[in-house]
C-alpha cells in the first residue's frame, strides 16, 4: 500500500472563501490519501469544511493553496481541457436527490446525456448502457421512460448514483448522500453504494454528519473541526480507541451513544466563526481539557499508532 | 385493550393524566381523496414524564403533535374524530377538540406550549428575543413590561443562555441556531405549562449541539414535573430524552412501551426492523451492514388493508392481511399492534 501512488493524493489543501470582512477559512491545510477501492469517511459537523473539502477534491473548485493529485497526475495544473477528460474518473453524488435531477427529463433521457457525455456512442449503444446502469442501482428498464416526480427519495437517490456512475469512474465523492432520506431508505442507499463500491473497485470519499453511517460504509474516517483535520484513523481504531477529544466528544453526542446526562463528555457552546478561527487548535475553546500551551500553535498531526493520526497535544490524556 | 380504543395505561396511583388522548383521527381533504394522516391514535402523557412519539416522514406523528396543539390553521385538516382530555393547572378536564378557538387561544403558551424543528421561522425576526419571551407573560399572567423583562432575562439564564442581561436585546439573526432554539424554549417555559410538545427540537441541530439542547429539555421537564411530548425521526435519540415511546406507521401507533423495553425487546416487527436499520456501535466491533425496510412507507391515500405494516413484513402471514389488527396489551404499560407478537417477543 505504502509504496504504490495513491489514487488520490491530496497536500496542504486550503480554501478561504472572501468577503465582507477577514475571509472564511473553510479548508486549512489539509492532507490525505485515498487508495484505490478505498472509502475514506470525511465526518463532521455544519461548518466543519466536509463539502467543501468533496468539491476541492474533484477540483470543483479551486483551491487558495495545495494540490489534488489524482492517479499521479496534478489536477489543480490541468488546463480545462484535460481537466474534462479527467473528470470521467471522478464523480460526485449530492444530498438532495430532488434538486439534481432535471424534473423535465425522463430519468432514460438524463442517463443517456451523462453517458454521451464521456462516449461517443451510438443511440441504441446508449440506450442499453443506461437501462444498464438503471439494472447496477436496482431498478429497471421500466423505469426508463418515467420523469424524477415518479420516484420516491430513496429511487431519485438511485438513479442519481446510476449518473455518477455512468462514465466508469474509479473516484466518488457522496456529500451527504443519505441524509435527506429515511432511516429504513438509508440503509438501502448505504448497502447500494457499498456493493457498487466492492464490485468497481470504486474509491469513495463518503462525506457525511451521521457517525454511524460512516461507521458502516468506511474503511479509514477523518473527523473535522472548523476547515481542520483533529484526527484520521482505521475505522475500528476510531470507533474503539478515538484519541482526539472532539472525537470522543462527537461519539458521545451521538443519539444512543451508550452515555446518558453526567457521563457524557459534553461540550460547551458551539462553533466559532470560520471567519475568526481560535489560535492554535482551533477546537480549543470549546475543549474540556485545553491548556495555555493549545492557543500558542497549531497541533501538527501525530501517529498514536501506525495509521491512526491526531492533531492534539495533550498526550497525557486518557478519555 | 382490545379495539385499539383508550390507552391501555389508566390512571396510575389515582392521578389524573396530563393528556389523555382517545381515539384521535386527523384527515386531509384533497382532490385525490381523504388522507387520513392521523387514524386512531391513542396514548396518555402523566405529569413529569416525557413521551416520545418515533416514526418516519409521513407516519403522522408531527401531525398529532399539531392537532393537540390545534395548529392545523390553513391546510384544510380537521379532526375526524376522537377525544383530547388536557388535565388543567387547576384540575379541571378540558377536551381540546371540542374546544372554541378563543378558549383554544387561552391555553396555548399557558398550559400547552410547542417548539419546532426549525426556530428561525417560528421567532419573530424584527422584535429583540427578550421582547418575544416578555409576550406570553404579559399576555397571560398580566405581567407589566418591566416585570416581564426581568423574568424572560431568568429564562434566558435558565436555558443556558450566557450574559443574559445583554442577550436580552439581542435579534434572532445574531444568535446560532443552538441559542434560537434555546430561546424557543424560553419562550415555550415562560408561563410554566403543564404540558411541553417538542416537534424534532433538534434535526436541524449538529450532534454538539443537539446532545446539549436534549440534556437541557430533559432538565427542565424533570425539574419543572412537566409533561412531554417528544416527536422525533430518531429512534435512538428517544433512549436519551423519553421515559416512555409510542411508535408511529402510516397514521397508527403500532407499539407503545417503555423505552428501555421497547429499544432492548420490541414486539412490533416495525420497530425491530427500524431498529436494525440503524447501526448502533458496539464497543470492539463494527457491524458492517444496515438492514433496510423492503419497500416504502404506503401513502395516506391508499393503505394497505389489514396491518398496514404487511407489505413490508419479514413475518406476515395470511391473517395479517385479514383485519386491522388492534393494539393489544401484552404486558403491563406496553401495547402491540400485531397479531404475531407471541411468536416475536420478548
Amino acid at each position: 500500500m505504502e509504496a504504490a501512488t495513491p489514487l488520490l493524493a491530496v497536500r496542504g489543501i486550503t480554501r478561504h472563501f472572501a468577503g465582507k470582512g477577514p475571509p472564511v477559512r473553510a479548508v486549512e491545510d489539509v492532507s490525505f490519501d485515498i487508495q484505490r477501492g478505498e472509502v475514506l469517511g470525511v465526518v463532521g459537523e455544519s461548518g466543519c469544511g466536509k463539502s467543501t473539502l468533496g468539491r476541492l477534491a474533484l477540483r470543483l473548485i479551486e483551491p487558495t493553496a495545495g494540490t489534488v493529485a489524482f492517479d499521479g497526475t496534478e489536477l489543480t495544473a490541468l488546463a480545462p481541457p484535460s481537466l474534462r477528460r479527467f473528470r470521467r474518473h471522478m464523480q460526485m453524488v449530492f444530498q438532495d436527490p430532488f434538486a439534481s435531477l432535471n424534473p423535465r427529463m425522463t430519468v432514460g433521457d438524463a442517463l443517456i446525456e451523462a453517458v454521451r457525455f464521456h462516449d461517443r456512442l451510438g443511440k441504441i449503444e446508449a440506450r442499453d448502457r443506461a437501462v444498464a446502469l438503471l439494472t447496477q442501482v436496482g431498478l429497471s428498464a421500466e423505469h426508463f421512460d418515467r420523469y424524477p416526480r415518479a420516484f420516491s427519495g430513496g429511487q431519485r437517490q438511485r438513479i442519481a448514483i446510476a449518473r455518477a456512475l455512468a462514465p466508469a469512474p474509479r473516484f466518488l465523492v457522496a456529500d451527504e448522500a443519505v441524509s435527506a432520506l429515511d432511516v429504513s431508505i438509508q440503509a438501502e442507499v448505504v448497502n447500494l453504494l457499498k456493493s457498487l463500491q466492492e464490485e468497481f473497485g470504486l474509491a469513495l470519499m463518503f462525506i457525511s454528519h451521521d457517525l454511524s453511517v460512516i461507521e458502516v460504509i468506511s474503511d479509514r474516517a477523518m473527523v473535522l473541526y472548523l476547515g481542520r483535520v483533529m484526527e484520521i484513523a482505521p475505522i475500528d481504531d476510531l470507533y474503539s480507541r478515538p484519541a482526539h477529544p472532539y472525537t470522543v466528544a462527537l461519539l458521545q453526542a451521538a443519539p444512543g451513544g451508550g452515555k446518558r446526562g453526567g457521563d457524557r463528555l459534553m461540550l460547551k457552546g458551539e462553533i466559532p466563526s470560520p471567519s475568526a478561527p481560535p489560535s492554535g487548535c482551533v477546537f480549543r475553546t470549546r475543549c474540556p481539557f485545553a491548556i495555555a500551551d493549545c492557543a500558542r500553535d497549531v497541533p501538527p498531526l501525530k501517529a498514536v499508532r501506525p495509521g491512526h493520526l491526531k492533531a492534539c497535544i495533550r498526550d497525557d490524556l486518557t478519555i | 385493550m382490545p379495539g385499539g380504543k383508550g390507552s391501555a395505561l389508566p390512571e396510575l396511583d389515582g392521578q389524573q393524566p396530563v393528556l389523555d388522548v382517545k381515539d384521535l383521527k386527523t384527515y386531509f381533504p384533497t382532490e385525490a381523496g381523504i388522507v387520513r394522516a392521523v387514524n386512531g391514535v391513542s396514548f396518555v402523557v402523566r405529569e413529569g414524564e416525557t413521551l416520545a412519539i418515533v416514526g418516519e416522514s409521513g407516519s403522522g406523528k408531527s401531525v398529532t403533535g399539531l392537532t393537540i396543539m390545534r395548529l392545523l390553521g390553513r391546510s384544510g385538516a380537521e379532526i375526524a374524530g376522537g377525544e383530547i382530555w388536557l388535565t388543567r393547572s387547576d384540575g379541571g378536564r378540558v377536551d381540546l377538540a371540542q374546544l372554541p378557538e378563543a378558549a383554544m387561544e387561552r391555553l396555548r403558551g399557558s398550559e400547552i406550549a410547542m417548539i419546532f424543528q426549525d426556530p428561525m421561522s417560528s421567532l419573530n425576526p424584527v422584535f429583540p428575543v427578550g421582547d418575544q419571551i416578555a409576550e406570553p407573560l404579559r399576555l397571560h399572567k398580566g405581567l407589566s413590561r418591566r416585570a416581564a423583562r426581568a423574568a424572560a432575562i431568568e429564562l434566558l439564564d435558565l436555558v443556558g443562555i450566557s450574559d443574559p442581561a445583554r442577550r436580552v436585546d439581542t435579534f434572532p439573526h445574531q444568535l446560532s441556531g443552538g441559542m434560537r432554539q434555546r430561546i424557543m424554549i424560553a419562550i415555550a417555559l415562560a408561563c410554566e405549562p403543564r404540558l411541553l410538545i417538542a416537534d424534532e427540537p433538534t434535526t436541524a441541530l449538529d450532534v454538539t449541539v443537539q446532545a446539549q439542547i436534549v440534556a437541557l429539555l430533559r432538565e427542565l421537564q424533570i425539574h419543572r414535573r412537566m409533561a412531554m411530548i417528544f416527536v422525533t425521526h430518531d429512534l435512538h435519540l428517544v433512549g436519551d430524552v423519553a421515559d416512555r415511546v409510542a411508535v408511529m406507521y402510516a397514521s397508527q401507533v403500532v407499539e407503545e412501551g417503555r423505552v428501555a423495553d421497547v429499544l432492548s425487546q420490541p414486539a412490533h416487527p416495525y420497530t425491530r426492523a427500524l431498529l436494525s436499520c440503524i447501526p448502533r456501535h458496539q464497543q470492539g466491533h463494527a457491524r458492517r451492514r444496515m438492514t433496510p425496510i423492503p419497500g416504502t412507507m404506503p401513502s395516506a391515500l391508499t393503505a394497505p388493508s389489514g396491518c398496514r405494516f404487511h407489505p413490508r413484513c419479514a413475518s406476515a402471514e395470511d391473517r395479517c392481511v385479514a383485519g386491522i389488527p388492534s393494539l393489544e396489551s401484552i404486558a403491563p404499560e406496553r401495547t402491540t399492534r400485531c397479531v404475531r407478537w407471541r411468536e416475536i417477543w420478548p
